[in-house]
C-alpha cells in the first residue's frame, strides 16, 4: 500500500490553515468536476481531492494523519501503518459517508476504515445498506440486443476485526435491450450491506456509451449518413442499407438533397417508447477521373443551365 | 465464477422521494425544499403531496450533481440549480452536436 501526501495532492503546506485548505480544494474542484472538466482524468483526480479533502478537512483525522507522517514516510513508498497509530484519536465519521468512501483508496480505507462511516454510526439498528452509483460504458449495439458485462467495484465492508476493508467484487450483469444513454440501471441488492439483518442497498450505474463509427446517438435517436449518388437525389431510389437491428431498404424520394432527413420511425434505440433512425442523405459525387465521365458532366452543364448560387444575387 | 444479475432499467418516473433521498445520501426534507424551490421536478409538483411525487433518471442525476455542487462550493441551492440547468443545457447541446457529425470537442 502506498503512503498518500495530501498536503501534496490538495497543493497546500503542511502548516495551511483550514481555510487555505478549503480555498485550495474548491479550486481542484472546480478544475476536476467531472461535467465541465477538459483534464483526461479529471473523475480520477476528483477522487483523490475528495479522499485529502476528507482528511484534512476533519481536524482529528488531520491531526493523526499529521502525526503519522512524522514517521517518515515518503509519498509513494511502501506503507502500513504503526500499531496503535491512531491511539488517542476518535473519529466521529463527519464530511464524508459511506457512498463516497467507497471511491477512496486503501491507504484510507486502512487508516480510517474501522472508525467510519454509516456502518460504525448505525451498526444497532436495522438499517438498510447504502445505495451506491457507479458508471457503465456501453456500445451502441448493446442496446439493441442487450448485453452482459462484467464489472469490478470496490465495495467498504467489514472484516474479522470489525474493520472497513475494501475489497473488488466482481459482477456479471445482464443489461436488457432498449438501455439508453442518461439512463440510470438498477441492481437491487448489490449496493452497502445492511445492518442489523436489514436488506443490501441497490447498486445504480449511469449509462453512457462509446462513440461509434457509423452512428450517433441523442437520446433515443440514432443517426446515421446515408451516401447517395446524384442520379438517385435527384431521380428518387430504393436503396439498401446496413442499420443497427439489420439491413433496410430506404425509399430516397425525388429531388432530394444533402442533408435531408428520412425518418424510420421506432427503429432507434428500442426502450419501451422507442426512439427513431434517422437517415442523413449525402450525395456523393462521381470523380470526373476518365473522359467519359468529364464529357457527362460537361453535358449537364451545358444542358441545364444550373447555379447554386442563384439566391446570393450574383 | 461470478453468478449473474438481471439489471433494471429505470424507465421514466421510477423513484419515490423516499427512495431518492436514501440513494442520494439526502434527507426527504433537502428535496422536498428544492422541489418547493422549483429546482426540481416542474412547477405543478410544489402544492402536491410529496408521497405521489415520481423522479426519473434525470431528476437522478441532478439531484447528485445539486449535491455535489453545494457540498463542495458551499453553493446556496438556486446557485446549484443554476449550475445544474448550464450543465444539462450544454450537456444537450453537445448530444446535438455529435448527432449532426459535428464532434463537440
Amino acid at each position: 500500500m502506498e503512503f498518500k501526501d495530501y498536503y501534496k495532492t490538495l497543493d497546500v503546506s503542511r502548516d495551511a490553515t483550514a481555510e487555505e485548505i478549503k480555498k485550495s480544494f474548491r479550486r481542484l474542484a472546480r478544475k476536476y468536476h467531472p461535467d465541465v472538466s477538459k483534464e483526461t482524468d479529471a473523475e480520477s483526480k476528483m477522487k483523490e481531492v475528495n479522499e485529502a479533502y476528507a482528511v484534512l478537512s476533519d481536524p482529528e483525522k488531520r491531526a493523526a494523519y499529521d502525526q503519522l507522517g512524522q514517521g517518515g514516510f515518503q509519498p509513494g513508498s511502501d506503507f502500513q501503518p504503526p500499531p496503535g497509530w491512531d491511539s488517542g484519536f476518535e473519529f466521529s465519521g463527519r464530511g464524508f459517508d459511506g457512498a463516497q468512501a467507497a471511491d477512496f483508496s486503501d491507504f484510507f480505507a486502512q487508516l480510517f476504515g474501522g472508525k467510519m462511516g454509516a456502518g460504525a454510526r448505525h451498526a444497532h439498528h436495522r438499517m438498510r445498506g447504502e445505495d451506491h452509483h457507479a458508471k457503465i460504458m456501453l456500445e451502441l449495439e448493446d442496446s439493441y440486443h442487450g448485453a452482459t458485462r462484467s464489472l469490478t467495484l470496490r465495495m467498504p465492508k467489514l472484516d474479522n476485526q470489525g474493520r472497513t476493508v475494501l475489497a473488488e467484487h466482481t459482477l456479471n450483469v445482464r443489461i436488457p435491450k432498449g438501455v439508453h444513454a442518461g439512463q440510470v440501471i438498477r441492481l437491487a441488492g448489490q449496493g452497502g450491506p445492511g445492518h442489523a439483518g436489514a436488506a443490501a442497498g441497490d447498486l445504480f450505474l449511469e449509462v453512457h456509451f462509446n462513440p461509434h463509427n457509423r452512428y450517433r446517438i441523442e437520446n433515443k435517436d440514432v443517426y446515421a449518413t446515408l451516401p447517395i449518388a446524384p442520379w438517385e437525389a435527384a431521380l428518387g431510389a430504393s436503396v439498401k442499407i446496413p442499420v443497427p437491428d439489420g439491413v433496410v431498404e430506404v425509399r430516397v424520394p425525388e429531388n432530394s438533397q444533402s442533408g435531408r432527413k428520412l425518418r424510420l420511425k421506432g427503429r432507434g434505440i428500442p426502450a419501451a417508447t422507442p426512439g427513431d433512425l434517422y437517415l442523413v442523405l449525402e450525395v456523393v459525387l462521381p470523380p470526373a477521373a476518365t473522359e467519359k465521365a468529364r464529357e457527362f458532366y460537361q453535358t449537364m452543364a451545358q444542358e441545364l443551365a444550373f447555379n447554386p448560387r442563384q439566391n446570393l444575387g450574383v | 465464477m461470478p453468478h449473474e444479475i438481471d439489471a433494471v432499467l429505470l424507465e421514466d418516473a421510477l423513484f419515490s422521494l423516499d427512495e431518492l433521498a436514501h440513494s442520494c445520501h439526502v434527507s426527504r426534507e433537502w428535496v422536498i425544499e428544492r422541489v418547493q424551490w422549483g429546482l426540481l421536478l416542474n412547477d405543478g409538483a410544489t402544492g402536491t403531496d410529496p408521497d405521489i411525487w415520481l423522479f426519473d433518471s434525470r431528476s437522478f442525476m441532478r439531484v447528485k450533481r445539486i449535491i455535489m455542487i453545494e457540498r463542495d462550493f458551499e453553493g446556496n441551492p438556486e446557485l446549484a440549480g443554476l449550475v445544474a440547468d448550464l450543465i444539462e443545457e450544454i450537456d444537450s447541446l453537445r448530444a446535438r452536436l455529435k448527432a449532426s457529425g459535428l464532434d463537440a470537442d
